[in-house]
């Protein structure tokens, strides 16, 4: 190793522990921070109390022994591989890791680019290594109460994220082989290796390969699989799972070496294009949009007028369309399910055995998949980036800019919410979900308010209001997970009574007000 | 080459840094500041009779050849050929899309052109990537820098990156801050810092390597307050006399006009006109000025 790469991967640790220091020196990003692991904490503690975990955990194997064998398992993790290699191929390879700051001080240094992937990625490494840390410390209540030992945990973790980071240098090379490739063919037919290349990490999935002991088992995926079977004994071969670890360092060793050894200067030009191309409106929204003009609304309410920019412009992001579409597929499709139950795809068995888990697990699915639908409601903000000071400066009230926000989040985390629940109706069809599947709206107008508040926050924690900080991306789900929990609590323990009409509405509309309040108030103290 | 009024200038704890990084045996509880500087220099003029080999320059310390760049189908430089030599400053100026900035992106090797050649102090910058960056100082149109650093450690890790020496690393680095007035937030993180506190910081982080540079500059004004830019121009001259090779890049013709020996004007992507100012001003019959020779070649003089 040249000295300089020590210096830039000391470099890139003390940047990671100059945000530590800021991180519990600023008020604000220590409460967000106490929030998330309390928060996680509050959760765990809660779901571990609400069921008892280690029947279930008992009874898993057995569950996963007699509904899929042991080809699946394996073609499950590879699937994962293949995904990594298609989606890499298509993605910016070790390119992803430059940054605007790398590009005006690094580029121009007489650093290697490998240098600069190798202290990016320690660093990445080590950010992951201590978030996992203080995860597993957060949700020790729910690993006590299923029983599982800590040091098994900690170790299927540390195999997990070594598979994963395994992926991630699959992807890069597989984007390599589209750098080597694209230079030297111009046929569209070259794409044709992306299909090769994801077969190449199915095929040592075959049950004849993996049946027994064999050399297909250094391929990351089977060797993963290999430490989750033999560590549960689930599909066991009665091999050392620790030999199976061992390939997946080797691996990853050499996955990492050939990942720096590919990373050179047509990298950066690939950074250079894609930084001129994130703006550029897809050419799909484009044609689905066609030649709409939103300057020629003839709305002028503020607040219409900026729901209507943030829709268009968003509309032109090249993702965007992919939002909708999904939102209409994803309706049509679930609304086949539940008319008419193909026999190709039936809803989850539920052992009697574990019946009394089933309510509890969809009331907590339920919460979990409007979080998940609700991710854009904190975007709003975000997404305005330095714009946000002349969206401030502009002569809007706050109240109006928050509402316009709030009320175009809610129709999109509506939209991606309803397919959700659809499936989730499906798929658990538990007794009484009719009566469950109400509870989707309140939770959509609370996560999108608790959402809206938390990306007006941005700007006034950072003077970079395009980037997340950590703390607040990292709170927002267990603020709602906590705020979904305590509803559900209320509406449990109000279910006997017509006061539930009263307490719900009351719980709901309060903090969503109270949020969208902070939201204003976050507003009027940007600087 | 470390001076003793450079030395004189520096902190009564930078001095002592200074001592152990020069290793010099200091047995006293207490030492008189005046006592403690002469030690040093006695050691750094030593060090300078052993190890001092004067840095020049090849000529010319910037060579661009037949440089054309395409970005798909639109063209952003079309066949720039352009030396500075050492002891030049030469102003790179044309209106917004001229390919000011891509010409000093392919300079730098932050992108690579499609055809031509670029050479920096004599290295091919696709051939030799190494020693030509090596020799090159950039000051980007946007500053930006890792906010996680305090100015400080973004200096001190600058200079370990073009491999400075410690000695010579913390005397420039109190020169330069003193010159940009960046004491005060030398222990700030830079994302805290205002644009024109960002871009001195980054001045400090080239000049912190010792001279003759080679510097590509895009619009090294901007954002520095009369004081910041009266320094930092009067410095640049300084540093041409002393034998480097500067390339500005630049909209505000009063700066170009004000600091540069040569022009070259671009307009998209090519260049327009070339030369010291009395040779455009005779190229121009109805031009009067730098700003009038630009709007003659980039459009015509509005009416």
């Amino acid at each position: 190793m040249k000295p300089s790469t020590f210096r830039i991967i000391r470099n890139e640790i003390q940047m990671l522990y100059n945000q530590f220091k800021q991180a519990i020196t600023i008020p604000s990003m220590l409460l967000f921070y106490g929030v998330t692991l309390i928060g996680v904490f509050f959760v765990s503690l809660v779901v571990s109390s609400l069921l008892s975990f280690a029947p279930i955990i008992s009874q898993l194997g057995t569950l996963l022994e007699t509904t899929i064998d042991r080809g699946m398992f394996f073609g499950a993790f590879a699937i994962l591989s293949a995904s990594s290699v298609i989606t890499g191929y298509f993605g910016l390879g070790p390119a992803a890791i430059i940054t605007s700051e790398d590009e005006n001080l690094l580029l121009p240094a007489p650093v290697k680019p490998y240098q600069i992937f190798l202290g990016r990625y320690t660093r990445r490494i080590v950010r992951k290594m201590a978030f996992t840390i203080l995860g597993i410390l957060a949700i020790f209540p729910l690993l006590l109460s299923a029983n599982i030992l800590f040091f098994s945990i900690i170790f299927i973790l540390f195999c997990m994220i070594i598979f994963f980071e395994t992926n991630y240098f699959l992807g890069a090379m597989s984007s390599y082989i589209r750098l080597y490739v694209g230079q030297r063919y111009k046929s569209p037919l070259r794409y044709i290796v992306v299909i090769l290349i994801g077969l190449v990490m199915l095929i040592p999935a075959i049950p004849s390969f993996t049946s027994t002991f064999t050399v297909a088992y250094v391929f990351p995926s089977n060797a993963f699989a290999l430490v989750i079977t033999e560590m549960t004994g689930v599909f066991a071969l009665d091999v050392p799972f620790l030999l199976g670890a061992g390939l997946q360092l080797m691996m990853y060793i050499i996955c990492l070496l050939l990942t720096a050894s590919i990373t050179g200067y047509d990298y950066y030009e690939v950074f250079s294009a894609s930084k001129g191309s994130e703006e550029i409106e897809g050419r799909f929204s484009k044609v689905i949009r066609g030649n709409i003009d939103f300057s020629n609304s003839r709305f002028n309410d503020p607040t219409v007028w900026i729901m209507l920019k943030d829709f268009w412009s968003r509309l032109r992001s090249p993702f965007q369309i992919w939002k909708y579409i999904y939102a209409v597929v994803g309706m049509i499709f679930v609304l086949y399910l539940n008319l008419f139950h193909p026999v190709w795809f039936r809803p989850l068995v539920v052992p009697p055995d574990l019946a009394f888990a089933v309510v509890p697990a969809f009331v907590l699915m339920l919460i979990l998949l409007v979080q998940m639908s609700s991710l854009t409601s904190m975007l709003s903000f975000v997404d305005e980036k330095d714009n946000v000071y002349l969206l401030k400066a502009s002569p809007f009230k706050s109240k109006d800019i928050v509402l316009a926000k709030f009320l175009l989040s809610f129709m999109e985390v509506g939209i991606a919410a309803i397919p959700a629940c659809g499936f989730l109706i499906y798929i658990m069809r538990v007794e009484g979900y009719l009566a469950l599947i109400t509870l989707a709206a309140p939770l959509v107008i609370l996560f999108t308010a608790t959402g809206v508040a938390v990306g007006a926050y941005v700007p006034v924690m950072t003077n970079d209001p395009k980037t997340l900080p950590v703390p607040l991306a990292f709170s927002y789900p267990i603020i709602n997970l906590s705020l979904g929990t305590a509803m559900v609590l209320v509406v449990a323990v109000f279910a006997d009574s017509l006061l539930v009409l009263i307490a719900l509405p009351v719980y709901v509309l309060g903090l969503t007000l109270f949020f969208l309040a902070s939201a204003v108030r976050a507003l009027n103290s940007y600087k | 080459m470390i001076q003793r009024a450079n030395v004189e200038q520096m902190k009564s704890s930078e001095l002592l840094r200074l001592a152990r990084v020069l290793k010099l045996p200091i047995l006293d509880r207490k030492i008189a500041r005046e006592s403690l500087v002469d030690k040093i220099m006695v050691e750094i003029e030593a060090r300078n009779k052993r190890e001092f080999i004067e840095m020049k320059l090849n000529s010319p310390a910037i060579k661009i050849e037949n440089l054309i760049k395409r970005f798909g189908k639109k063209v952003a430089v079309w066949g720039l050929n352009l030396k500075v030599n050492p002891g030049e400053i030469v102003g790179l100026v044309g209106p917004n899309g001229a390919g000011k900035t891509t010409t000093l992106r392919i300079l730098t090797g932050i992108i690579k052109p499609t055809s031509g050649s670029v050479e920096v102090d004599g290295y091919d910058m696709l051939d030799n990537p190494i020693p030509a960056k090596s020799a090159i100082g950039y000051i980007p149109e946007k500053p930006t820098c890792y906010p996680s650093l305090t100015v400080r450690e973004y200096v001190t890790f600058m200079a370990r990156i073009y491999e400075v020496p410690n000695e010579i690393a913390l005397v420039r680095m109190r020169q330069f801050v003193d010159m940009f007035q960046l004491d005060e937030y030398l222990d700030s993180y830079i994302g805290t810092l205002s644009k024109g506190n960002l871009q001195r910081a980054l001045l400090v982080g080239i000049f912190v390597r010792d001279p003759p540079y080679v510097l590509a500059l895009d619009e090294p004004i901007y954002g520095l307050d009369p004081r910041g830019a009266w320094n930092l121009k009067a410095y640049l001259r300084q540093l041409r006399d002393e034998g480097s090779a500067i390339l500005i890049s630049t909209h505000i013709l009063e700066v170009a006009s004000d600091l540069c020996d040569r022009f070259v004007i671009m307009n998209e992507g090519s260049v327009v006109g070339r030369g010291t100012l009395e040779e455009l001003l005779a190229s121009q019959k109805e031009a009067r000025s730098l700003e009038e020779v630009f709007l003659s070649l980039t459009g015509g003089i509005p009416e």
